[in-house]
């Protein structure tokens, strides 16, 4: 079906969402909260485009706003520039720490914060993703508490969190670096907790916590037959291919 | 009967809402009981005595009424107890000074049809309350209760059902004023199950107690319309949704779930018509963010109580992703109601486009407060002035905020503004669940906008950006504007976060959080101003922006103020004019209370 987007017209599959037509199509809209690997958040706002339809006239998240029908959407009009602007002003009072929201308010030329009171160590956005991400990969071990303006992300009691395996996906998937991750002599800390990490037994690089493996092994069944890091897991993998197809073309 | 005289009843109906029975009602209540209790056998006359919901005039409770004479008493004490008994119960006396005092005409009145406050009232969603024992099953049955029920399931198809529902035009009491045919419909068309139906019980506006009441004096009400909507659409099982905090409701609601099972109103194949209905209670966690239908979804399938986007509706995938019809509990104990009387009726009464009649809770600086009910298109005057019997005190009317905090403050000069969904909305506020806050002149409407910002800030579910950052940066504004650290530009910045607060939020307590702050600015910018330029605050609310000066023009010396200064801040003789020191003085405002020549004046801020 069709959609139009900034005056163009564009091809789209029923119920694909707005983000992803303008994306395919170049057209740029900035995102916080959207990850591929874990959609469904619409907690950042920064997204927001107009769209019409049948005559009417609303604000939506274009990343998980559906086209089901015949609509025109406006990523940039004035009333979204200025509610944007709006938007990462106070991201920007929120979170002054985080170097891609520094960025932004660059971007969207927006002074220095005159008249709210902010932290400027703080980075988080409370986006939800780190939540999102230790869900989806079934650990669960931090989620957010309270509401409101007190609203932060934590594991419960904000006590080293027994169930986190030291993934550090919530940290990956962080948009605005707001996770700490330290890495030393073979420990990693995260969320206060120290784990051991293991070495990949082709070229000794620390790679994987022993929670992480023991995880994979138990829990999701996977058993690596040799402790091998990404790179050399891909390396190895080729290896195999390369010589089986001399194999066979011999 | 064997030549039997039958003898005469009398029922004695004791308020034991929530109002009533924090000034006592249970223990008048029992003592009445015992009394009735130790009557001899061959009395000519047998009490008959029901502990019943609000009856709505909280004002003056606790209430009682005796049928069927007719007798209205109020403000009773434990201590009339006796003379009730005597002489009202068994002797059908009128006891005149418990007798309502009507407030416009000054006169005591015996019934309570007869007195103002009931007098221009409709009752389809109270109907029941304060006449009956929500306990009792019974009770209800006796009222034409169930029979709704019977009419649907045994007289017509869902289909049916849905396009009476459609007709009578009946919208959503919840707030939005959905036109709840229209979303029976889109669920009865949705081919997915199970399909759910759910009332949401989780009222939590300041000031707001319509579906506590309903909840907690006529629950059967609710669960009927509950059982002839999941008819209409087809679903198996329903949720009731309550706050924790009404145990009282979870109590009686409980009660007449399990009391009508036992009739064989729920359960399987009820009253054998085929048609099955499980219904059952979760209590909510006191978010009230969890009032947004989402959310409370969220939260019965037990995960944080977050909105998602509705950009797909619920009534398509709703609770666990399938088709989910929910309704507030005022909109489903509307339902029997409509299907007994028929659609032609229901939409005779009210406006246009808001058929029927609201509940609200009339409370603030009103002299009745309480709980009432009225045909829509009601002129809030009317409401305030003639079932409201006017403002309490001797302060003047300055607005009225509806809706609760999504909804605005609405002033004097809209007075005569028909209440309905789209006058309110027009006006800036919005009819929400039905609270109804009256304002007097010693109301600060900065202030205001603060306490409702504030409220909202540790309410928002803090889960999208415009609705937690936005709301917290615009309290913060307020706070300062209050404290006279407030800018020039600060109504321009209010404005502009408000925009996108209102526009940009994920869920409905996001899009409506400005309206207060919005409201006022539009109908008090005056107040916003003096707080802003002049470092004044004209109510005298705001203590940092407020001295109290003596009027000596209108001091006649009677020492009062001094008397009554809990700081000593007051000095003069007896007989002259009195001053206040401004170093001492902590603005608590008892001077200004107790003037009875109105000398003690307000003034901006104190420059010593």
């Amino acid at each position: 079906m069709k959609v139009i987007i900034d005056d163009k017209e564009f091809e789209a599959e029923y119920g694909e969402y707005i983000l992803d037509v303008a994306r395919r199509n170049g057209i740029h809209i900035p995102t916080l909260c959207h990850s591929d690997t874990v959609p469904g958040q619409g907690s950042c706002r920064l997204c927001i485009v107009e769209v019409y339809e049948r005559g009417k006239n609303k604000v939506v998240v274009s990343c998980l706003y559906p086209i089901t029908g015949e609509i025109k959407v406006y990523t940039n009009s004035e009333k979204i520039h200025r509610m944007r602007r709006n938007i990462i002003r106070l991201l920007a009072a929120r979170a002054p720490g985080s170097e891609y929201i520094k960025k932004l308010k660059e971007e969207y030329g927006i002074p220095e914060e005159t008249r709210f009171i902010v932290d400027e160590k703080e980075k988080c956005v409370l986006c939800g993703l780190c939540v999102k991400a230790c869900e989806k990969l079934g650990s669960m071990a931090i989620s957010t508490v309270n509401r409101g303006a007190t609203k932060k992300v934590a594991p419960p009691f904000e006590e080293p969190p027994v169930d986190c395996i030291g993934c550090a996906s919530c940290a990956h998937v962080c948009p605005t670096g707001a996770i700490e991750v330290r890495e030393c002599k073979g420990k990693r800390v995260i969320w206060n907790r120290t784990f051991e990490l293991l070495k990949c037994t082709s070229c000794g690089r620390y790679f994987i916590t022993r929670e992480q493996y023991e995880y994979m092994k138990n829990r999701l069944g996977i058993d690596m037959k040799e402790l091998l890091c990404d790179r050399c897991r891909q390396k190895s993998t080729a290896e195999k291919l390369v010589s089986l197809y001399k194999k066979l073309l011999v | 009967m064997n030549g039997m005289v039958q003898v005469p009843r009398r029922t004695v109906l004791v308020c034991c809402g929530t109002g009533c029975l924090a000034n006592n009602s249970m223990e008048i209540y029992k003592k009445l009981k015992d009394k009735a209790a130790e009557l001899e056998s061959g009395f000519p006359v047998i009490p008959v005595l029901k502990a019943t919901g609000c009856n709505g005039l909280c004002e003056r409770g606790p209430i009682i009424q005796v049928l069927p004479d007719d007798i209205f008493y109020c403000k009773v004490s434990v201590s009339d107890v006796d003379e009730i008994f005597e002489r009202t119960i068994l002797k059908g006396d009128v006891i005149e000074r418990l007798l309502y005092l009507d407030a416009s005409s000054g006169k005591r009145v015996r019934s309570f049809k007869e007195s103002e406050f009931y007098k221009k009232q409709f009752k389809i969603a109270l109907r029941n309350i304060g006449q009956i024992d929500p306990a009792c099953i019974d009770d209800y049955i006796e009222r034409g209760g169930y029979e709704a029920l019977k009419k649907a399931l045994f007289e017509m198809s869902p289909e049916q059902v849905i396009s009476e529902i459609e007709r009578s035009g009946l919208r959503g009491r919840g707030g939005a004023g959905f036109p709840t045919g229209y979303k029976w419909r889109q669920c009865s068309k949705t081919n997915d199950f199970p399909k759910y139906v759910v009332c949401n019980g989780d009222e939590g506006d300041p000031g707001a107690f319509m579906d506590r009441s309903i909840m907690e004096g006529d629950p059967h009400s609710v669960i009927e319309g509950m059982i002839i909507g999941a008819y209409a659409v087809g679903a198996e099982k329903g949720f009731i949704y309550i706050r924790d905090e009404y145990s009282l409701a979870v109590r009686n609601v409980s009660k007449a779930i399990e009391d009508a099972y036992i009739r064989g109103y729920l359960g399987r194949d009820i009253m054998g018509s085929g048609f099955s209905l499980d219904i059952e209670v979760v209590r909510g966690g006191g978010a009230f963010v969890c009032g947004e239908s989402t959310a409370l979804m969220a939260s019965i399938e037990g995960r944080v109580g977050e909105p998602r986007v509705k950009y797909i509706r619920s009534t398509e995938k709703g609770l666990w992703g399938k088709p989910t019809v929910l309704n507030n509990v005022e909109t489903w104990a509307n339902v029997p109601v409509i299907i007994t009387r028929g659609a032609e009726w229901f939409s005779s009464i009210g406006t246009e486009k808001s058929k029927g009649t609201k509940v609200f809770s009339l409370v603030g600086k009103v002299k009745n407060t309480g709980l009432i009910e009225v045909p829509m298109g009601m002129t809030l005057r009317e409401i305030i002035f003639g079932i409201g019997g006017g403002i309490a005190g001797s302060g003047k009317f300055k607005a009225v905020q509806t809706g609760g905090p999504s909804g605005g403050c609405i002033p004097e000069a809209l007075l005569d503004l028909p209440v309905d969904f789209d006058s309110l909305s027009d006006a800036g506020s919005m009819m929400g669940s039905g609270g109804m806050i009256v304002m007097d002149d010693r109301t600060c409407m900065v202030e205001v906008a603060r306490y409702y910002l504030k409220f909202l800030s540790e309410e928002s579910c803090g889960k999208c950006t415009p609705c937690r950052e936005g709301i917290r940066r615009m309290l913060e504004v307020l706070e300062d504007i209050c404290a006279g650290e407030g800018r020039e530009e600060d109504i321009e910045l209010l404005l502009e976060l408000s925009e996108t607060v209102k526009e940009a939020s994920l869920c409905g307590l996001g899009k409506t959080a400005p309206n207060p702050v919005l409201t006022t600015i539009k109908y008090f910018k005056d107040e916003y101003l003096a707080h802003i330029k002049e470092k004044r605050c004209p109510a005298g609310v705001c203590k940092k922006l407020t001295s109290y000066r003596i009027n000596p023009d209108l001091c006649r010396g009677c020492s009062l103020c001094a008397k009554r200064c809990p700081a000593g801040a007051i000095s003069g003789k007896q007989g002259k004019i009195y001053e206040i020191d401004q170093g001492i003085c902590t603005v608590c405002g008892t001077c200004r209370e107790v003037c009875r020549f109105g000398a003690v004046e307000v003034a901006g801020r104190a420059t010593e």
